[in-house]
């Protein structure tokens, strides 16, 4: 496999080969099982919230952000589903995670289950691309191995959903077999679930998965864990990000015009050496193809039809 | 401009009430004039000086008049409100309607006689009250007594909107629920159309693009203009003016034709939508939606695609039935629409509108392939009965493949029908012949493309019904072996060539054949849902998704299984109980997997039995990959099947020790972490024989060997290893009573400590790996099985200071003991059953979690 080429066809958002897929799928696991639940990061650091399968905006990000050859970054999940390119957002993100693996740390998103790709989006596009879902097992398999967090300088928890009332310490997500379908419930579960509310403690989330959870969860969270920050994504905020709890919790969101209709902007967090913060807000541009003509995204057609 | 808000006429109103009160004994006698409707009494105000004027109580009729003196008077005309047919208006024009009330006291008075002309509206305001301006500017109200008063000369205007004076209208006037506004709603009156002149410049488009919005906001207008859409050729006329625009490269123009046929996908109607993908629209109307004001400057290229590189229609065998052949387009061109041409457009309501007209004709297409020949001619391709006739086609190989694909889109098309819909199609296919297709696609073709699609229709069929193919092959083969004792050629031929197998056995065989011998991961990963949808004794892997699909089956699959298994499955009524065959017994799923355990699975695990019986375990025939499958089976059937049964082959076979030599380093970490999940949901079973098989086997070593190699990391080896260790000190704690929760410490009439398989396995691996684990004292997982080990020996020494050995003998006194403390310390088991099937249903999930 030769990972310039592949990249470059992706970044064109063109038909990667299922033998690829594969063999980079592979690699992929070899590398995310040598890496922790709660990965450690150091700054500078760029967070980066739902990609949602948005392609192009997930191009325009590295373009905005500094790019992957300078810019150290760290992904909340929910990189396929939704959008038109799920499928090549996720393995641009790995053929970078392959080529500079301190330089990309993947973490789960509720989204990245077999059971949520069959329903949002994912699973039929591999369906219409290559006429069978061989690729989507092979994507789906690394989706178990991806980490569960990560901590930046041991300063700033980074999570795609939130606070699980099973989490105490950083240690209780250690002891957790990550390479799993996301379970109905649990930590693992609510992780990758919960949300940020005005709650005075752990309720129900309307989402059917996870809990809510408010200030006081927060900062006991903070506090026990001698920690600054919850940075997470998982809910579509319009100007792209939002900061909650006097500033305990960020939601960073990084699809723009989510779903091609929502007319949000989009945001990373920058998180420097002194652990100040910094957003970059950016829009949805025109898409182009890989030689610079403008695109209009769409799915791609099904396959020949038999009858 | 009418009388008043809708405050200061619910006041109007009360006052009003009170009026026609007094009146109330009055209404017996109706006045004998020639009437339209019934006559209803009424009081009738008029404004004079801003104030409503009571100017008495009568009865009201709506009344026609013909103008032209030839024609008889049309009395039924207007009368009842449902005779209208909606009818040309042309025919009545020379008819004047009238509202006339006639003093109840005295019916010769006429109190009010009031033409409906003109653009009057008529406001009907709340249940009783009817209000309008006349064209001479008086406003009038009439009070009825009765709400049903009300409705029947509303209906009168109604009807006399259609057809004598179409520019009048009428509004109903409510107070909105929450009491502040009031809701207006348009019963009747003129709508504006768009404009179907043949040429049309971008004012006219515009024009009609505001009133095709507008339309949209009452369902009134929006029926109107639906039925003005049906019934007018507007959507040709469209096209028309499309093609000419696109000719002149009018760009507004044509961004407003798409702006217009967006609106009408909008009206969300299914006969509109149908319109616009039949032969004779569709490529206009995916032309007019090329451009999109969204994009201004761009065009998208639907037509060229679909003309040129897009997806072909292909016919393996002509089809030839027309009417087929129609469904088929229309659905094809339904779905391009709703994926490629108006993906981003379709809000909720309008997809889901499309998708329930996809499923309707899908529906059809079903139901229609299993009445026309189509799908025999193409089964016929694989019968080798026919290898004379077939070998005059041309491209035959090409057509078997294709038929493939066909076939399988044909049984991705029924996923989403009905499931006694899909029942008849699957018979239908497996009648028709559907094994001699499978049989071609595994033993003939070796194209992994075709063996994949070949292998989803398994699945999608056993999914749906686990015993269908079987059944309908069953009853197939003994009718026909009823009727020609000769055809047991036929079984030969179609699959049973090998002859070990039995007939139950066939497809399981097929399956795990291509298991071991094809190298298509892809495949590889398809055959192994197959293989454990076909083993899954519930019968259905998505059961509480689909629990009503495969209910009957579960019922009857369901036997011999542990306590773990989830008693509160939903079984809803056995509403297609006949599906499966009624002389199916437990006795025969019994036989169906004690022949599984007898001809497939010492086939199935080879690989791992061999290895046990000496081959090396680095073949260059069982690749890793293949044995992270296989290993995960075992841990299936271990946790899912009847435990006897399959413990007894996994103990026999020696599985579980070549499952620990796959932990060793040779060995990618993706398999080992693989073998030792086994390992941990086979602990979790909490089964004595297994416990004390595997603690005797020292199948446990390798794990520590893994953990030493990666304790200075943090990886998911190093979690995995956490986890495991983590259950056996959380099953020790309620043993120990240092749970707050359970009622320990435990009191018990004997001096024995209970000994729980964990809490056995925790001074096994304390004893085994003592160097290890006190060599990591800082680790915390390892400190607390020492903790635990710690403990429990205190706890021992204090309870039986005779008992000192460290490590309990296993022999059969033993056997009766735990037995004994599993039975009596209730909360302990229970805690471990439940906590078994979350661990074991999380890792399960992992595994077939690609079957939902």
């Amino acid at each position: 496999m030769n990972l310039d080429h592949t990249l470059e066809l992706l970044r064109q958002g063109k038909h990667i080969p299922e033998e690829t897929v594969y063999s980079l799928c592979l690699e992929l696991q070899e590398l995310l099982i040598n890496e922790a639940n709660v990965s450690y990061v150091d700054t500078p650091v760029t967070i980066c919230g739902d990609i949602h399968g948005q392609l192009h905006d997930l191009l325009t990000l590295f373009e905005k952000s500094g790019g992957v050859e300078k810019t150290r970054y760290i992904f909340l999940g929910d990189f396929v589903d939704r959008g038109f390119y799920s499928l090549e957002s996720f393995l641009l993100l790995l053929c970078y995670k392959l080529r500079y693996p301190d330089r990309i740390t993947l973490i789960r998103g509720n989204h990245e289950t077999r059971q949520i790709t069959k329903v949002y989006g994912f699973y039929d596009e591999v369906l219409r691309k290559y006429g069978n879902c061989n690729v989507w097992r092979y994507c789906c398999e690394v989706f178990d191995y991806l980490s569960l967090g990560a901590i930046i300088n041991n300063k700033i928890f980074c999570v795609h959903g939130g606070l699980s009332p099973d989490v105490d310490t950083l240690d209780a997500i250690r002891g957790i077999d990550r390479k799993q379908e996301v379970p109905h419930e649990g930590p693992m579960c609510d992780l990758l679930w919960s949300d940020p509310d005005d709650v005075e403690t752990w309720s129900l989330s309307p989402r059917g998965a996870g809990f809510l959870f408010g200030k006081n969860e927060v900062d006991k969270f903070l506090h026990g864990n001698d920690i600054e920050l919850i940075a997470r994504a998982h809910q579509l905020v319009m100007e792209g990000y939002k900061e909650m709890f006097d500033g305990g919790l960020v939601t960073v969101w990084s699809a723009p015009n989510y779903c091609y209709r929502c007319g949000n902007i989009a945001a990373v967090l920058e998180i420097d050496d002194q652990l100040q913060r910094n957003y970059t807000i950016f829009e949805a541009v025109q898409p182009q193809d890989g030689v610079g003509n403008a695109i209009i995204p769409t799915k791609k057609p099904q396959m020949d039809y038999f009858l | 401009m009418f009388p008043g808000t809708a405050a200061e006429t619910r006041e109007e109103r009360a006052g009003m009430r009170q009026g026609g009160g007094e009146n109330s004994e009055a209404d017996a006698k109706g006045a004998s004039i020639c009437c339209d409707t019934e006559p209803k009494r009424v009081k009738v105000y008029v404004l004079e000086n801003n104030e409503w004027k009571d100017t008495g109580t009568g009865f009201c009729t709506g009344e026609i008049e013909e103008l032209r003196k030839d024609e008889p008077s049309g009395e039924s005309e207007a009368g009842e409100g449902e005779s209208g047919s909606g009818g040309e208006p042309s025919a009545e024009t020379g008819k004047c309607a009238f509202l006339v009330v006639n003093n109840e006291e005295c019916p010769a008075e006429t109190l009010l006689r009031s033409k409906l002309e003109g653009n009057i509206e008529y406001q009907r305001q709340e249940e009783t009250l009817i209000v309008w301006k006349d064209v001479d500017g008086h406003d009038i109200a009439l009070s009825f007594e009765e709400s049903v008063g009300c409705d029947t000369l509303c209906g009168f205007i109604v009807q006399v909107q259609r057809h004598v004076a179409n520019n009048i209208s009428l509004v109903a006037v409510r107070a909105s629920n929450n009491g502040t506004g009031s809701v207006h709603e348009i019963i009747a009156g003129p709508v504006s159309l768009p404009s179907v002149e043949k040429e049309q410049d971008t004012a006219t488009l515009m024009e009609s693009l505001k009133a095709l919005n507008e339309n949209t906001a009452y369902e009134y207008l929006k029926n109107e203009t639906i039925e003005f859409l049906l019934q007018s050729s507007y959507i040709d006329l469209l096209i028309n003016l499309f093609n000419k625009a696109e000719e002149n490269k009018q760009l507004k123009v044509l961004l407003l034709l798409s702006s217009i046929v967006k609106t009408l996908i909008l009206y969300s109607n299914r006969d509109i939508l149908e319109l616009m993908v039949d032969d004779s629209h569709v490529m206009g109307i995916i032309g007019i939606l090329e451009y999109d004001t969204e994009f201004p400057t761009m065009k998208a290229n639907h037509r060229h695609y679909l003309m040129t590189s897009g997806p072909i229609f292909k016919e393996v065998l002509p089809l030839k039935n027309a009417e087929l052949k129609e469904l088929v387009k229309k659905c094809f061109r339904l779905q391009f629409l709703k994926d490629v041409v108006l993906v981003r457009f379709l809000d909720d309501h309008n997809l889901n509108l499309i998708m329930d007209i996809l499923l309707d004709l899908e529906t059809c297409i079903m139901s229609f392939l299993q009445r026309d020949s189509f799908l025999d001619r193409i089964m016929a391709l694989y019968n080798p009965e026919n290898v004379k006739e077939n070998a005059e086609l041309d491209d035959l190989a090409e057509k078997k493949k294709d038929g493939i694909k066909l076939l399988h889109q044909c049984v991705q098309m029924s996923k989403n029908l009905d499931p006694m819909e899909k029942t008849n199609f699957y018979k239908a296919l497996v009648t028709k012949g559907l094994f001699n297709v499978l049989y071609y696609a595994f033993k003939m073709e070796t194209d992994s493309n075709t063996r994949i699609l070949a292998t989803d229709m398994i699945i999608a069929i056993i999914e749906h019904d686990l015993l269908l193919i079987q059944n309908v092959q069953h009853e197939k083969l003994s009718q026909e072996d009823d009727a020609v004792d000769m055809k047991n050629d036929k079984l030969a031929s179609s699959g049973n060539s090998s002859g070990e197998e039995t007939e139950d056995m066939k497809l399981l065989a097929v399956l795990t054949t291509i298991l071991l011998t094809d190298k298509s991961p892809g495949l590889r990963g398809q055959v192994v849902q197959a293989l454990t949808t076909l083993l899954h004794p519930d019968g259905c892997l998505e059961g509480a998704e689909r629990g009503y699909d495969n209910s009957h089956m579960l019922n009857k699959f369901n036997f011999g299984m542990g306590p773990d298994d989830d008693p509160g499955f939903a079984t809803p009524a056995d509403y297609k109980s006949d599906v499966t065959n009624p002389d199916l017994t437990d006795l025969q799923l019994k036989r169906y997997f004690s022949n599984f355990y007898e001809q497939i699975a010492p086939i199935l695990f080879s690989p791992l039995i061999d290895m046990k019986n000496g081959a090396t375990t680095t073949t260059a025939n069982t690749d890793e990959q293949l044995l992270i499958h296989l290993v995960k089976m075992v841990s299936f059937i271990c946790t899912e099947h009847n435990r006897m049964m399959s413990r007894t082959f996994i103990l026999e076979k020696g599985i579980l020790k070549s499952v620990s030599k796959l932990m060793e380093m040779n060995h990618i970490p993706q398999l080992r972490l693989t073998a030792l999940r086994t390992f941990k949901n086979i602990m979790c079973l909490n089964d004595n024989y297994y416990h004390r098989y595997m603690i005797s086997s020292d199948v446990y070593d390798p794990i520590f060997i893994l953990l030493e190699e990666n304790i200075k990391k943090d990886n998911l080896t190093v979690s995995c290893i956490q986890d495991f260790c983590k259950i056996i000190s959380n099953h020790c704690i309620p043993t120990l009573g240092l749970d707050n929760n359970s009622p320990s410490p435990i009191k018990r009439s004997t001096n024995q400590i209970k000994k729980s398989n964990f809490v056995i396995l925790n001074k096994y691996l304390v004893n085994r790996f003592f160097k290890v684990f006190s060599g990591y004292k800082d680790v915390l997982f390892l400190k607390d099985l020492l903790d635990v080990d710690e403990r429990l020996s205190n706890l021992e020494n204090n309870k039986n200071s005779s008992n000192t050995n460290g490590l309990p003998p296993f022999n059969d006194e033993e056997d009766t003991v735990n037995m004994e403390d599993i039975s009596m310390d209730s909360t302990d088991h229970e805690a471990n059953a439940g906590q078994n099937k979350r661990r074991r249903s999380a890792e399960y999930d992992s595994f077939t979690a690609e079957m939902t």
